[in-house]
């Protein structure tokens, strides 16, 4: 791999909060094309790490570069190129599936038939055509997540990142996600996934990068990081986790 | 990426179509107000002034000729209405309460008057209004005076020996009772068409006032909720700017506003037959400054609040503090004068002045420009405060 193939550049982030180090020297880069996933326990600074490389929070110190374009100093050519599913479900129950849509694409800078068209395009991706009309309030969690998903494609984005996007929905509309992340993956956008369940950063990431305390502790491909404590074929991605971080509670 | 105006008017009419689709808060600005307005205004009609005459009633219990001329004169002369009612039955509704009381002239009143004896006027009350009593026993006074004055003069000619034996059916009595005025007059004047007082026209511009703002607080709430869901997050990282989404909250809050405008003052003329007064364009003005006030005063309350709970909580509690503090649930022209001062550090109280100027004591334009002046103040002081402290995020 080489540097050009680098489409995210972090390099030593620092984010505190009322003196507390919510992020300390975070540095690692995302390839163009690949699901990096971004592990840690709660409270070790993956969502503040998220927020700083989507242009929402100013990083204390150190910089981070999509595309090419400093999220520092370029921010608005920054959020032409990502799109951003937060972990909370960031839509209007009270309007239809496509009305949310096309309300963030127009708010993107997209024209009301070009925002008609990709909120279309995006529910079909997400499996959802057939219910465009209909109020987002009466959709179930995870059909209200692939929501989220899809306003986050709406501008069209060569990076998308997705904070937790699978909690609290059933095996079938997370296996439905899985499929869709690929299929972004194959198309070849860039994704940054945080979550909580080993097994599916196991299935979906090329690489991963684990945090605590504010800190990457390790990062490399799945089977890499389960060879560091023994046979990859045997070990989990969960038992590494447990590992890296720790067996004491966080909360 | 969009214009800061493009996007703020995106927010403004994604809010809008969100608050006409909840049929709750279109009921409580829309609907609520009228409970409110036909509740008050029912309860304060038949106040005012009223240009009836004073109705008496009297029973003569004499038989005789002199008697019942003595009542023809009061009838026929007395500015005030007099109504003959017999003893008994004058009695009786005192007691079951139908009369507040009467005036009788006892048997044998008109002999002892022409004798030169004292005569007796009875007044009878029941535990009725104390007004009626008084303006009884006023009557009864005035009467006994005139009387007096015309025993009086008959003593006085009979001394001199010029009328010799009285024939009292001789004596006229109407000329006697009316031929003077009474002590207390009574002028009205009546200049054009007088209708009864509309108590509408006060209490549809207080409850205007008091929802307009209500419902411009109740979006303080929703912009908490938006935080906690980070959709303004959401915004920031899409491109829309802090100043778009502020702008774009007072937009769609005063749109919301203006439709609450257009609704209560065509529903006020049209089924409430309130008068704008001699300009209603200064009313319209009024409102229109009104309305940027509360919407400012929206995003102040969500300036200063950090979760949804506190945001409904402020909300309800500054809502229910300004409104009558500013002279939303009755006039502030009837308040103590320390009410009346209290009531300016609120932008109710100058919005409901200005009305009051305007709809009730015929006010012009340039009348109000003082509390135009001081609700366009107090809108671009909120708006202000909440462009510099406006947060997008709970945290």
């Amino acid at each position: 791999m080489t540097a050009a193939q680098d489409f995210l550049t972090a390099s030593s982030l620092h984010k505190a909060f009322d003196g507390a180090q919510a992020v300390d020297g975070v540095s690692f880069t995302i390839r163009q094309g690949e699901i990096f996933g971004l592990l840690g326990p709660n409270g070790a600074g993956k969502t503040t790490t998220i927020r700083m490389l989507s242009t929402v929070l100013q990083a204390d110190a150190g910089d981070v570069t999509i595309g090419g374009f400093s999220v520092g100093r370029q921010g608005d050519e920054v959020r032409r190129l990502i799109g951003v599913c937060p972990q909370e479900l960031a839509l209007y129950p009270e309007l239809s599936a496509s009305d949310n849509m096309i309300f963030f694409g127009r708010m993107a800078g997209l024209s009301g038939r070009e925002a008609k068209a990709a909120a279309r395009q995006n529910l079909e991706t997400v499996g959802l055509a057939d219910r465009a009309k209909d109020k987002v309030d009466k959709f179930s969690g995870g059909m209200k997540r692939r929501v989220n998903i899809a306003i986050a494609l709406m501008n069209r984005p060569r990076m998308l990142f997705l904070d937790e996007p699978t909690v609290g929905i059933d095996p079938q509309s997370r296996n439905h996600i899985f499929e869709t992340v690929e299929s972004l993956r194959d198309g070849g956008m860039t994704v940054l996934y945080t979550t909580h369940y080993m097994e599916e950063a196991d299935r979906l990431c090329d690489r991963i990068g684990i945090m605590d305390h504010g800190r990457l502790i390790s990062l490399g491909a799945p089977r890499e990081l389960k060879a560091r404590i023994g046979d990859p074929d045997q070990v989990t991605l969960e038992s590494v986790f447990l590992d890296l971080t720790g067996r004491s509670l966080r909360d | 990426m969009p214009t800061v105006l493009h996007q703020a008017l995106l927010i403004a009419a994604k809010d809008t179509r969100i608050f006409f689709k909840d049929r709750f808060a279109v009921g409580f600005s829309f609907l609520f107000p009228f409970l409110f307005v036909i509740g008050f205004t029912l309860a304060l009609s038949g106040q005012g002034p009223d240009d009836s005459p004073l109705t008496i009633t009297v029973s003569s219990q004499e038989e005789t000729e002199a008697g019942e001329t003595l009542m023809a004169g009061m009838i026929a002369e007395s500015p005030l209405t007099i109504r003959q009612l017999d003893y008994d039955e004058a009695l009786a509704q005192v007691e079951s309460g139908d009369l507040d009381g009467f005036v009788s002239f006892p048997v044998g009143f008109t002999q002892a008057l022409t004798e030169g004896r004292p005569a007796t006027l009875e007044v009878v009350t029941g535990g009725g209004s104390a007004e009626s009593a008084a303006a009884l026993r006023s009557f009864a006074d005035h009467v006994a005076g005139e009387l007096a004055a015309v025993q009086n003069t008959y003593s006085a000619l009979s001394l001199l020996g010029e009328a010799g034996q009285a024939d009292l059916d001789a004596i006229d009595w109407s000329a006697a009772l009316g031929s003077r005025d009474y002590a207390i007059r009574f002028e009205v004047e009546t200049v054009g068409e007088v209708g009864p007082f509309n108590a509408s026209n006060f209490t549809l511009p207080g409850y205007l006032t008091m929802f307009v703002f209500f419902a411009a607080a109740m979006s303080a709430e929703a912009i908490a909720r938006e935080r906690q869901t980070n959709t303004l997050e959401r915004l920031m990282s899409n491109g829309t700017r802090r100043e778009a989404i502020v702008l774009g909250k007072f937009i769609g809050a005063s749109y919301r506003g203006v439709a609450q405008l257009a609704v209560m003052w065509t529903v006020g003329i049209v089924a409430f037959d309130i008068d704008l007064g001699a300009s209603p364009a200064a009313v319209i003005v009024i409102s229109a400054l009104m309305v940027l006030a509360s919407s400012a005063f929206g995003l102040l309350l969500a300036s200063l609040v950090s979760s949804v709970r506190a945001a409904a909580t402020a909300g309800v509690l500054a809502s229910l503090t300004l409104a009558p503090l500013g002279g939303c649930w009755w006039p502030l022209f009837i308040t103590p004068q320390w009410m009346q001062s209290l009531a300016k550090i609120t932008p109710h109280g100058w919005a409901n002045t200005g009305f009051n100027k305007l709809m009730l004591f015929g006010a012009e334009f340039g009348d109000v420009t003082q509390e135009m002046a001081a609700l366009l103040l107090f809108g671009v002081a909120f708006l202000a405060f909440a462009l510099w402290r406006f947060r997008l995020t709970a945290s």
